[in-house]
């Protein structure tokens, strides 16, 4: 199957190819024929390569080895692992709740149009922050805006183990409230442990058994 | 060769560098790879297709009468 790598790859070894002989035979453009090829080499390969090739940067980019990568995001990644399901991410993470490939994109991109695209363009300020800037510590690090629960409920809406909970039926318009971002889940003494990276040190791991 | 032809010519060269650019970002998925397609791949390659667009839309207005 034709995936994205395969296809910037594709188009970008024969854009190569085709422009490299534009470039050692452009008396090959006086004729039509060799305008065409000039058009394909010079507009059409190079377009699809930049396409293909930023769809799969995109890609990439959502996979939690990628986001990890930082040696200042380790002890976040160290938080998948706490033995304790009150910790919100590790709960997630170790039950197969996210996909474990793409753990953080999952929970931190915004479920909206450019969604995204905005996740990715605040990236680019953590690579500059990363090698350009002052590198917080893992436990200086926090979101930018509230979490919204739009996230959470992307996937929990009208989920049975969500709508049924005895917690979430404590009072008649609690579901209503978290629905309008009025009552956030995570910051009204509920699901308030997420990550916590500062309290790592006296936390055990869960060791996944091998398959 | 003319004027035409040598700004093909350049325009072939950008292209080139910006797409082998491009290929040498694809081989990692480091964050740095992303950021070199970013801003070095994609404006060469960017670079390259305006000029040809800029050389091919130059050469039909001095054919015009």
């Amino acid at each position: 199957m034709l995936s994205g790598e395969n296809l910037a790859v594709g188009s970008a070894v024969l854009g190569i190819i085709l422009a490299f002989l534009i470039a050692v035979r452009t008396e090959l453009t006086r004729v039509r024929d060799g305008r065409i090829l000039a058009f394909l080499a010079l507009f059409v390969l190079p377009a699809l390569a930049v396409w293909a090739g930023a769809s799969e940067h995109m890609e990439r980019a959502k996979s939690t080895e990628f986001c990890l990568s930082c040696h200042t995001m380790e002890q976040h990644g160290k938080s998948l692992l706490v033995d304790d399901r009150s910790y919100l991410a590790a709960a997630h993470y170790q039950n197969n709740r996210i996909p474990r490939e793409r753990a953080c994109y999952t929970c931190h991109t915004n479920y909206t149009m450019f969604g995204g695209f905005k996740d990715k363009w605040r990236g680019l300020s953590h690579v500059y922050v990363q090698y350009l800037g002052t590198i917080p510590k893992p436990e200086e690090i926090k979101l930018y805006t509230p979490f919204n629960n739009r996230e959470c409920l992307h996937c929990h809406a009208g989920a049975r183990s969500y709508m049924e909970a005895t917690a979430h039926m404590k009072t008649a318009d609690l579901l209503e409230k978290t629905s309008r971002n009025e009552m956030s889940c995570m910051s009204s003494r509920c699901h308030d442990t997420t990550h916590d990276v500062e309290t790592l040190a006296d936390v055990t791991l869960w060791k996944e058994p091998r398959k | 060769m003319t004027i035409l032809e040598r700004r093909i010519r350049w325009a072939a060269v950008f292209v080139m560098v910006g797409i082998a650019i491009l290929l040498g970002s694809l081989a990692s998925d480091h964050p740095l790879s992303f950021m070199t397609f970013l801003v070095l791949g994609c404006p060469v390659v960017l670079l390259g297709i305006l000029l040809y667009l800029y050389s091919l839309s130059a050469a039909k207005s001095s054919d015009e009468p």
